[in-house]
């Protein structure tokens, strides 16, 4: 069952993305997709810390007892989560400032404890490591798409730089955790349908 | 592969045992870097709080904040002087109050006769991003500049006589514990009498 990384990076940034196919870790993609900077820098901690905690739990997956193996998952991801939270306030302290409570909350996001219980403890450490690694990549390109069209529209900017040059009104409502869910929503619509053409089409 | 009590126990004590210590030795090891940064931010502010940081770059904060801001003592509270020249032009006035999410604490600058603010900046806040947390905002933070201040001064939203205050829309609640830990401060420290 050793998959090959590049297949694992289809099916985790496409096919089965978490956010938009799985539907999770919309808490935070509500939260910080008002702007690039905290996207990117929440994705990549996610992925960091997914990837991370996928080998760790995959490496012990045979000598952790099964009865306490979710205490162990949460242990662990709370550690690596940790971890970003110092790197970030030694080291980024204004995005550590503006990213706030959502950092330690990376510990509560779905798709970490998900790929530990439906992939790491059952796969190879390596395997494991790519399949937490995409799955976060697959988040933060979720997260980057959606904090493009928000940030554009409700601050005129791009990673903070100004680009509305034609001087049009910003949409206070896409600074608003209620526009990832129009844009989420419309994102999940148009992979689901594309996925039922092709569900669909096979069976012709 | 079944597994025994004993087993578990002694598993979770040794994971968590090196676990905690695989943290413990990143923390020390960022310590530096995190205590640096708390106190560039801590001296940026209170400078903000004066009207000082007009977009100092990092190495100037600490040279500025050394030479004219001394901490002192004012109507019983540990405060910081703003003093040029010998001459006294401000005190900066920490304040702690509840916000919407958690604890929200900062600085009040105010002139030396106590009848004007010179700005107010926060130091922690938990407010959530891009809502509450646009308190941060300088456009928020300005509007408490030059406010005039006398005996009973209660500071309020909206267009009054002498200055205007805007909240920031969706975020009401915020907003309002604001103005209340200001207005706490102003009555129960700056603005009181003479402290017995």
């Amino acid at each position: 069952m050793a998959d090959k990384p590049m297949a694992i990076a289809k099916t985790q940034l496409f096919t089965e993305n978490q956010v938009l196919r799985q539907v999770l870790g919309i808490c935070s993609s509500l939260a910080v997709t008002n702007s690039m900077n905290n996207s990117l820098v929440m994705g990549l901690g996610l992925s960091f810390v997914t990837a991370l905690s996928s080998l760790t739990l995959s490496a012990m997956r045979n000598i952790i007892p099964h009865r306490v193996r979710m205490l162990v998952q949460t242990l662990v991801i709370a550690v690596y989560v940790i971890f970003v939270d110092l790197f970030l306030k030694a080291y980024l302290p204004e995005i550590s400032k503006q990213l706030g409570p959502y950092v330690g909350l990376i510990i509560t996001n779905c798709i970490i404890m998900g790929r530990a219980e439906a992939y790491a403890q059952k796969n190879p450490p390596i395997p494991a490591m790519f399949d937490g690694l995409f799955a976060g990549l697959g988040y933060t390109g979720v997260l980057l798409i959606v904090a493009l069209i928000r940030e554009v529209l409700g601050f005129g900017t791009i990673f903070g730089i100004h680009v509305n040059l034609i001087g049009f009104q910003t949409w206070t409502i896409m600074i608003m955790p209620p526009a990832a869910f129009f844009i989420i929503g419309s994102l999940i619509w148009v992979l689901s349908a594309r996925a039922q053409k092709k569900a669909a089409g096979g069976a012709k | 592969m079944k597994k025994g009590h004993i087993y578990t126990l002694v598993f979770m004590v040794v994971l968590s045992a090196v676990l905690v210590f695989a943290l413990a030795a990143a923390y020390e090891a960022f310590k530096p870097s995190i205590a640096a940064n708390e106190r560039l931010k801590e001296e940026r502010a209170v400078l903000y709080a004066f009207d000082l940081d007009n977009g100092l770059a990092d190495a100037d904060v600490h040279d500025t904040f050394a030479r004219l801001i001394k901490e002192g003592e004012q109507k019983g509270q540990q405060v910081y002087v703003y003093e040029d020249a010998g001459e006294v032009k401000g005190y900066a006035f920490p304040f702690e109050g509840a916000a919407l999410w958690g604890g929200l604490s900062g600085y009040l600058g105010v002139n030396a006769d106590l009848s004007q603010t010179t700005g107010l900046v926060f130091t922690k806040q938990n407010e959530t991003p891009g809502l509450g947390g646009r308190i941060d905002e300088d456009w928020y933070k300005a509007q408490f500049r030059n406010l005039p201040l006398a005996e009973g001064t209660t500071l309020r939203y909206g267009q009054q006589a002498d200055y205007q205050l805007d909240a920031i829309s969706g975020a009401t609640q915020t907003s309002a514990a604001v103005l209340r830990t200001v207005n706490q401060l102003l009555h129960d420290v700056i603005l009181a009498g003479e402290v017995k």
